[in-house]
């Protein structure tokens, strides 16, 4: 009898056959998912909508949190306790509702739970608006978001680790149990690993949310103050983000190159995951930078685009404008382009997604106030992109796992021999990149213009963004 | 091996043997995205990068010398309740919502909270502004949310010149139509209106509490000049009209305006929760003294406003002054990280004497106290809360 095993590589075993030729199916999905987007932004998040979820950071920590829920369903329960059979035989309609709906109920569990239940109640008052309440002078909207921003700032950190032990260490050491062994295990390390990072980063935030300073048991002021410019937990926000967007962007148009290249297990993934975060840290470094080149330095003390806490978000923030293309070319693109090498693919791809992620950056400031309901501005506190960013890629990331692409396209299960000649591609594509002569001339001299391109980077962006106005 | 794989890789063998071209491009895709992150992880954050920034080119605009400031609080609080206020702002759906919909008053139109809106809040109350206000408000407080929490800001500024000749402004109008007049009837406001002694009226920005007061003032002095930042939303500006204002009503675009000698507006371009956009604050250039900034929330921040003030005007003795007013950093008696840097940030700026009240916030104003700046107290009168800041009917000057 044949081990059950539910979804295990079911996203790579899936075949996406398209309804219909060329960009179609592509423009049908893209109008779909963001009808369910427009829909359910109005009746759960915008301030002008039914729940108006928007503020006080309640909608901000279920979208993120939703996020992990899918990922942990996908990747690392590998859709347990669903059966294959399942999977590969019912409508893409009916998987969509069922497995969203449990993805649901996990998440108000999660949150309500775990978070305000338990630790909010027997560990750290600050992730329970209730215990929040006991202190004097305290309002409820505050308690509220107090307790939805601890609860955000550990699902930050979790949207990274929780696909990255994936992605990077591809399951090690768990790699070769059975669901659900292996999901438990997986899942209790990254949250534990996500629990001693939170402490780390984000509870002398929390800390010195009070007055007097809680110095008793958070660091304050915070380690990071001097090399951060500020006291904010902002400053770890952006590169945990960063973290988040870069692990995607491996998984994604990267596949998972330049890692694949090495051919060590135990090397590959602990380069793979250390690799991940130096990527952020250049994501995020840079990013402050450019904002520095656009509206000047920021002055510590101040608000709003000067503001350094501000910066450090908004440096997050535009990483998950990054994210949104990537996964359109991926989901719905079936990763455009294939014909070339994968160095030059992966190039290509990256390009692009830097040129869409910029127009979108844009079009969301220009217009996000007239059909979103949240504020015009780039700096207002109120102003998170990351709310409708997360959320459109949540609605993704379930119609992509669980909707199969319903319906521009119709999923077939691969044959044995199709997913062999599928390996073999990839080995060739990878055995393609060998060292030679020429390819070493081609590093040096793609890292001078790598050098170049940089530093032409630094010097166009002032004149770019006074050149494109954003804001009126 | 599988025939379209064999092709695949015959054909690369083919290539090379042909030309090094291929690997010389996947080589230099690679070398390229190595090289830009590279350079993005070393430089991006390292003092270097510091080179890049414009050097900062003082205006030093002229904006003259006045001999002393006078103000009088006139009202600080903008509501009484934080609970009752913020409890409003969730119920009706959190910090973005339009302020017009809150269904708070003078616009409240009896359909509940989060439900109203500006044109059917006013058809209730418009054929009575400005004379009428007390009939006004019979109507508005049972058809509003929360009526007696609305309180309001204002402030009457008194610039004396170098020659001796003093003049008024106000600064913002109040919410309230009932506790604005109270408290204008209070500090003789209602007569200097009536007499014209107030020159003209500042709005800071279009917030309830600074801005829907307005037929009070108009109702002493509806020819009085109007001074609003840009960024006014419609309803806003057809409040103007409907409240009876007779005189001329001047839109203030972003950056400084000059006045009279020694005192100056400038206006920031930044978006405010409750849908509102553009705050004006003011300057004023105290001889001897130094620059006096005076606000209404500076939503853009203390520091912000003095560093723009070090950017563009000329000040006495190049030095940083005084401060009154809203600081908007706990007006909620909230906190945030963020808060804190601006506590430990304020110190460098030097001023000397830090009047402070609604918007700064109790907790705010006793952090600073602990870090040692010159708060001027308050004597906590007329339902002003702490003496930890300036409260209602209290006074400050500064070169006096």
């Amino acid at each position: 009898m044949e081990m059950e095993r539910y979804g295990t590589n079911y996203l790579e075993e899936r075949k996406l056959v398209k309804r219909w030729k060329g960009p179609t199916p592509a423009i049908v999905c893209l109008i779909f998912t963001l009808a369910i987007f427009y829909a359910t932004w109005w009746i759960f998040q915008d301030p002008r909508g039914w729940m108006r979820m928007y503020t006080p950071y309640v909608g901000y920590s279920y979208t993120r949190w939703w996020l992990i829920v899918l990922i942990w369903m996908v990747y690392i329960f590998n859709y347990w306790p669903f059966r294959r059979a399942w999977l590969e035989k019912a409508h893409p309609l009916l998987k969509g509702v069922v497995l969203t709906a449990i993805s649901v109920g996990v998440l108000y569990v999660l949150i309500k739970g775990f978070f305000e239940g338990l630790v909010g109640n027997y560990g750290l008052a600050y992730f329970n608006p209730k215990q929040l309440l006991k202190l004097p002078g305290i309002t409820e909207f505050f308690a509220i978001e107090y307790a939805a921003l601890a609860c955000l700032m550990f699902a930050a950190i979790a949207s990274w680790l929780s696909p990255a032990w994936i992605v990077a260490c591809e399951e090690a050491p768990w790699q070769d149990l059975r669901q659900p062994a292996k999901g438990i295990s997986i899942w209790l390390v990254t949250f534990f690993l996500s629990t001693l990072i939170f402490f780390m980063t984000m509870h002398s935030h929390m800390g010195i949310l009070y007055f007097p300073w809680q110095y008793f048991t958070s660091i304050a002021p915070p380690y990071w103050e001097k090399f951060a410019n500020t006291v904010s937990g902002n400053f770890h926000v952006s590169w945990i983000m960063c973290c988040t967007v870069s692990v995607w962007l491996v998984e994604t148009i990267w596949e998972r190159f330049p890692f694949s290249l090495i051919r060590r297990n135990s090397l590959r993934r602990l380069v793979a995951f250390f690799g991940i975060i130096a990527i952020a840290f250049a994501m995020h470094f840079f990013l402050y930078f450019a904002q520095e080149l656009t509206w000047g330095p920021a002055i510590r003390g101040t608000r709003r685009v000067f503001a350094p806490d501000w910066r450090w978000l908004h440096v997050g923030e535009m990483a998950v404008f990054f994210l949104v293309p990537a996964l359109f070319i991926t989901f719905y693109c079936g990763n455009w382009p294939r014909k070339y090498s994968l160095p030059v693919n992966v190039l290509i791809r990256t390009a692009i997604t830097l040129f869409a992620a910029s127009l979108l950056y844009i079009f969301y400031y220009k217009t996000s106030h007239l059909f979103l309901g949240t504020q015009k501005g780039f700096s207002h506190p109120q102003q998170f992109p990351m709310i409708p960013t997360i959320w459109l890629i949540d609605i993704w990331l379930a119609h992509h796992w669980f909707m199969d692409n319903w319906p521009g396209w119709k999923m077939v299960p691969k044959t044995a021999d199709e997913i062999a000649r599928d390996h073999a591609e990839h080995e060739a594509m990878l055995r393609d990149i060998k060292w030679n002569p020429a390819l070493g001339w081609g590093i040096g001299a793609g890292a001078v213009a790598g050098v170049a391109l940089y530093f032409v980077t630094v010097w166009v962006l002032p004149f770019l963004y006074h050149a494109i106005p954003i804001i009126k | 091996m599988w025939p379209a794989v064999q092709d695949k890789e015959e054909k690369m063998a083919e290539d090379k043997g042909k030309t090094s071209r291929r690997d010389f491009l996947k080589g230099a895709a690679m070398g390229l995205a190595g090289g830009a992150l590279a350079t993005m992880a070393v430089y991006s954050y390292s003092p270097w990068r510091k080179r890049h920034f414009a050097k900062v080119e003082r205006k030093l605009a002229d904006i003259g010398v006045c001999k002393s400031l006078k103000i009088a609080n006139i009202s600080e609080t903008s509501w009484f309740d934080n609970a009752t206020l913020m409890g409003d702002i969730k119920g009706a759906g959190g910090l973005l919502v339009n302020q017009y919909d809150y269904n708070w008053p003078p616009f409240g139109d009896g359909t509940g909270l989060g439900k109203g809106s500006y044109e059917k809040g006013i058809a209730k109350i418009k054929h009575l502004l400005p004379d009428r206000l007390e009939e006004a408000w019979e109507i508005i407080a049972p058809n509003s949310v929360h009526p007696d929490n609305a309180g309001g800001y204002a402030a009457l500024l008194e610039v004396e010149e170098l020659d001796g000749k003093k003049r008024k402004f106000l600064l913002d109008t109040g919410w309230s139509y009932k506790w604005t007049d109270e408290c204008f009837k209070r500090e003789g406001i209602d007569k200097m209106l009536a007499n014209r002694e107030i020159e003209a009226l500042f709005i800071s920005h279009e917030h309830f509490d600074h801005f829907w007061g307005l037929p009070v003032t108009l109702k002493y002095d509806p020819t009085i000049t109007i001074y609003v930042p840009d960024g006014f939303y419609p309803e806003g500006l057809k409040y103007v009209k409907d409240s009876g204002h007779k005189g001329k009503l001047v839109k203030v675009e972003p950056g400084l305006k000059k006045h009279i000698p020694g005192m100056a507006s400038f206006v920031f371009a930044i978006p405010i929760i409750c849908r509102v956009y553009g705050e004006q604050s003011l300057y004023f250039n105290v001889k001897d003294k130094g620059l006096v900034s005076v606000t209404g929330c500076c939503h853009q921040s203390i520091i912000q406003f003095a560093e723009t003030a070090y950017r563009e005007i000329k000040y006495e003795n190049d030095n940083l002054y005084g401060v009154y007013g809203g600081l908007h950093i706990s007006p909620f008696e909230d906190w945030d990280p963020k808060y804190d840097d601006l506590v430990i940030s304020l110190g460098k700026y030097g001023f000397e004497k830090i009047g402070c009240n609604h918007c700064t916030g109790i907790l705010c104003a006793k952090k600073f106290i602990a870090a040692g700046y010159p708060v001027v107290r308050g004597t906590a009168r007329f339902l002003s809360k702490d003496t930890a800041y300036l409260g209602n009917g209290d006074k400050i000057s500064f070169g006096v």
